[in-house]
């Protein structure tokens, strides 16, 4: 009886679609949790709507076509606003690595805008461009820009020395050493770097659409909530968390993961 | 003299971490450890060495048979047992004199006199000097000495050591064999001693068990009649004692080895 | 001559060739960056609506706190004086948060990370809270608390706990069972193993964790305060930038910055260092 529950338990731990079911269950614990808290407290539908009706919601949202639009508008946003951030951190991060003294230079700077949370900035950049999709780009670039540049600097500067030595002795010039050692040398920094950056202009492209209104998922919770609509904010959390979820651990961390190993300095 | 640890019918199964399937890791051990002795253990790799040292150091819980110490089933660690783990298990966050001081605090003995015992044992494991170092600032031969003085200076009535010197080169590990011996000798502990090396276990122990390929049993106890105070490595190799019981232990081992493998 | 020149070798002896270099060429871009302030205000390039003028910003420091009848009213958090009432109220919740956040979220990490399938069964819960912790959670955190300092503090406490709870589980699991077995056979109790054994081993990605939540959290009630709060440094940007108050706006922005870098800088990172090097360097989790 116990070695049956034994080899069962082994069975289970390898069996490929244990983790999904455990995470269903896990997922059904919880719908299950909120439905009783929803069912208990007073005007549930304002409060804490049950998730039936959030689901209904979503269906109704579905039907009329607004969800999928809201979701490609901010997907879009995510994908503008983060590829200009690396296009323009990535290079940046690499020169300052490069060079000491321009690295002397822009590195007090850089840090303190960094500290400047693109949401502080927020304001600012309203009124400048108004609420417009500028706006909401500008926040995005500002808040992924700094990230990328940092891990990327960070990145060159760990290239070892004397990969640059070997490189140097064989007659490599300067942009040959560039070319074959540092950028090579500092891609594991890059893959992280871009994750990292992507997370916050995810989160700036949440807040900028709420406080610029644009449409789009951050937009939705926040005139939900206005027109008294609970179900459809928490709609929209769930769509923001799942989808984050869903890019980092099947798109980003693969890619990271991919990125380290073929790049990674580490010898197995 | 009365037995200190006695293991009676200890049969044990647990499944294994893949398969699933229950491995056979004991089969009705039946052994007695006197007080003051040093008993060491070998057998083939898997046999169920560590189950054993596992189940006497009460970690792991077991259904059949009985183990007991002093007449006492053994449930639960205790420390009464002290174990010197094969890993490296002196925790790294502290000091070497406060790692060695850690079972005694934990009893809750007060600080002055802790620090005169820790001092003892810092001086009879040779780590004088090396008291405020932390673990990494060691070599691997002085981490394995600092675990003994740990469990050592808990004072527990038997210590249970799990090839506490499999993971130093070779040099060390003739240092700390002959230190042992001479800890031993000045403490006059009850030490059952886990080991995969026949020399080791022939220099150190006044019996060695020698177990079968899994599932692990008794198979036939050898004694090595030599005073411990003669056991040196400089004479050992002409000590036709140690050469028998050696040679007698490799012999036993191997024909285990070759059945496991078969 | 000779006088500057002694004076230049002292200072250089002092403080250090390289430091001064770098001192120097760091300072660089902020005095461009003043520079350019300073000239648009007299060349007026971009209207002050856009880009205020450096000296207005400075002055609406003392306009905002002008009011103020004295330091009694500063620590009631007086509407008279904005300026220190906004500071104050922000940092306040800030530290409420990090009062009772901080240590809850370790606890239940610490204790969640310590049984195998517990942390199994909270480790999707934690990912999940994580990926929409902080800014999504406004609008519902205003449908349940109103607009005002739950809302904000909510929001707060919402960021912190979740990335300290889920960052401690991870860390307990990555401390080595040996560690906890010798601890057992020394004698010690349950207790003992996570005073001794848990605790320290995650403590270098403990705090390295408290300075990443701190440095979220700031942002998330930043962005709260501007949505649904009544007071703090984010209600006090959000609401002058409606009214078209730049200088305001800029002086709160280069406060809240101000704020954030001093207490990473002067306050967390010194911490980090320190756990590191007293423990990190000895043992790092892997």
């Amino acid at each position: 009886m116990r070695n049956n529950l034994n080899r069962f338990r082994a069975f289970w731990r390898h069996f490929p679609a244990a983790g999904a079911i455990n995470l269903a269950l896990i997922i059904l614990c919880i719908l299950l949790i909120w439905e009783l808290i929803s069912s208990t407290i007073d005007n549930p539908s304002r409060y804490l709507p049950s998730p039936i009706l959030v689901a209904l919601s979503s269906v109704d949202m579905i039907y009329k076509g607004l969800l999928p639009s809201y979701f490609g508008d901010t997907l879009i946003r995510l994908i503008t606003g983060s590829s200009i951030g690396l296009a323009l951190g990535i290079p940046f991060g690499l020169i300052i690595g490069i060079n000491r003294t321009s690295a002397d230079i822009f590195y007090p700077v850089m840090n303190f805008f960094q500290s400047v949370s693109g949401i502080a900035i927020f304001p600012i950049v309203v009124i400048w461009w108004g609420n417009s999709d500028t706006t909401v780009l500008v926040v995005i670039l500002y808040t992924s820009f700094f990230p990328i540049a940092f891990t990327v600097l960070s990145g060159v500067r760990e290239v070892p020395m004397q990969y640059i030595h070997a490189a140097r002795t064989m007659g490599a010039t300067r942009f040959q050493v560039i070319r074959d050692v540092l950028l090579p040398g500092s891609m594991p920094h890059i893959a992280t770097g871009s994750r990292l950056s992507i997370g916050f202009a995810w989160r700036a492209v949440i807040a900028g659409e709420m406080l610029a209104g644009r449409e789009g998922l951050g937009w939705m919770i926040f005139t939900a909530q206005d027109a008294d609509k609970t179900s459809e904010v928490i709609l929209g959390m769930v769509m923001i968390g799942v989808s984050w979820i869903v890019l980092d651990h099947y798109l980003l961390r693969p890619l990271e993961a991919d990125t380290i190993e073929r790049w990674g300095l580490v010898q197995r | 003299m009365p037995a200190k640890l006695v293991v009676t019918d200890l049969t044990h199964h647990y499944p294994d971490e893949y398969t699933g399937e229950s491995v056979h890791a004991l089969e009705k051990i039946n052994l007695e450890v006197n007080e003051g002795e040093l008993v060491t253990v070998v057998g083939p790799s898997g046999c169920g060495k560590s189950t054993l040292l596992n189940i006497l150091a009460g970690l792991l819980p077991y259904r059949e048979g009985n183990a007991s110490m002093d007449g006492v089933k053994i449930q639960g660690p205790s420390s009464e047992r002290g174990v010197v783990f094969q890993e490296q298990a002196i925790l790294p966050w502290r000091s070497v004199a406060k790692n060695i001081g850690h079972g005694l605090e934990l009893k809750g003995v007060p600080r002055g006199e802790r620090e005169k015992r820790v001092s003892e044992f810092i001086k009879l494991v040779g780590l004088v000097g090396f008291e405020d170092k932390f673990p990494h600032e060691l070599s691997g031969g002085m981490k394995q000495r600092c675990a003994v003085a740990r469990t050592l200076c808990a004072d527990p009535a038997v210590m249970l050591m799990d090839e506490p010197f499999a993971a130093v080169d070779a040099q060390t590990r003739i240092t700390l064999q002959e230190e042992l011996n001479r800890i031993a000798i000045a403490t006059k502990k009850t030490i059952l001693f886990i080991t995969h090396s026949v020399d080791e276990a022939a220099f150190l122990g006044d019996r060695c068990f020698v177990f079968t390929a899994r599932p692990g049993r008794l198979r036939e106890i050898v004694n090595i009649d030599i005073p411990r105070e003669k056991r040196i490595w400089a004479d050992m190799n002409n000590d036709p004692r140690f050469i028998e019981a050696r040679d007698k232990i490799m012999r036993l081992v191997r024909e285990e080895v070759l059945v496991s493998n078969a | 001559m000779n006088i500057l020149q002694s004076i230049s070798i002292g200072v250089q002896r002092r403080f250090g060739r390289q430091r001064l270099r770098k001192i120097f060429l760091g300072s660089i871009p902020f005095a461009v960056i003043i520079f350019a302030w300073f000239m648009n205000g007299y060349m007026g390039w971009f209207p002050p609506v856009f880009i205020p003028p450096i000296g207005e910003v400075w002055a609406s420091f003392f306009l905002l706190q002008e009011d103020c009848p004295g330091i009694g009213a500063i620590v009631a958090l007086d509407q008279r004086c904005l300026m220190s009432t906004h500071i104050l109220s922000s940092l306040s919740r800030v530290i409420l948060a990090a009062v009772i956040g901080l240590p809850a979220g370790i606890a239940l990490g610490i204790v969640a990370g310590m049984s195998r399938p517990i942390s199994k069964f909270l480790e999707p819960i934690g990912i999940f809270a994580n990926s929409i912790s902080g800014i999504a959670w406004i609008p519902l955190a205003i449908v349940w608390f109103g607009v005002g300092w739950k809302t904000t503090l909510f929001i707060l406490l919402n960021t912190i706990f979740w990335l300290l709870f889920f960052n401690s589980m991870m860390c307990v699991r990555t401390v080595s069972r040996v560690y906890e077995q010798s601890v057992l056979t020394m004698g010690g109790s349950r207790w003992a193993v996570i005073r001794d054994v848990f605790l320290p081993g995650a403590m270098p990605s403990i705090i390295t964790g408290i300075r990443l939540a701190l440095g979220f959290g700031w942002r998330a009630l930043i962005a709260a305060e501007m949505v649904g709060g009544d007071s703090g440094l984010g209600f006090m940007i959000f609401s002058s930038a409606a009214e078209f108050r730049m200088e305001e706006v800029f002086l709160g922005v280069i406060i809240i910055s101000l704020i954030f870098l001093a207490t990473d800088r002067y306050l967390l990172a010194p911490l980090e260092k320190w756990t590191i090097l007293r423990w990190g360097l000895i043992w790092k989790p892997t």
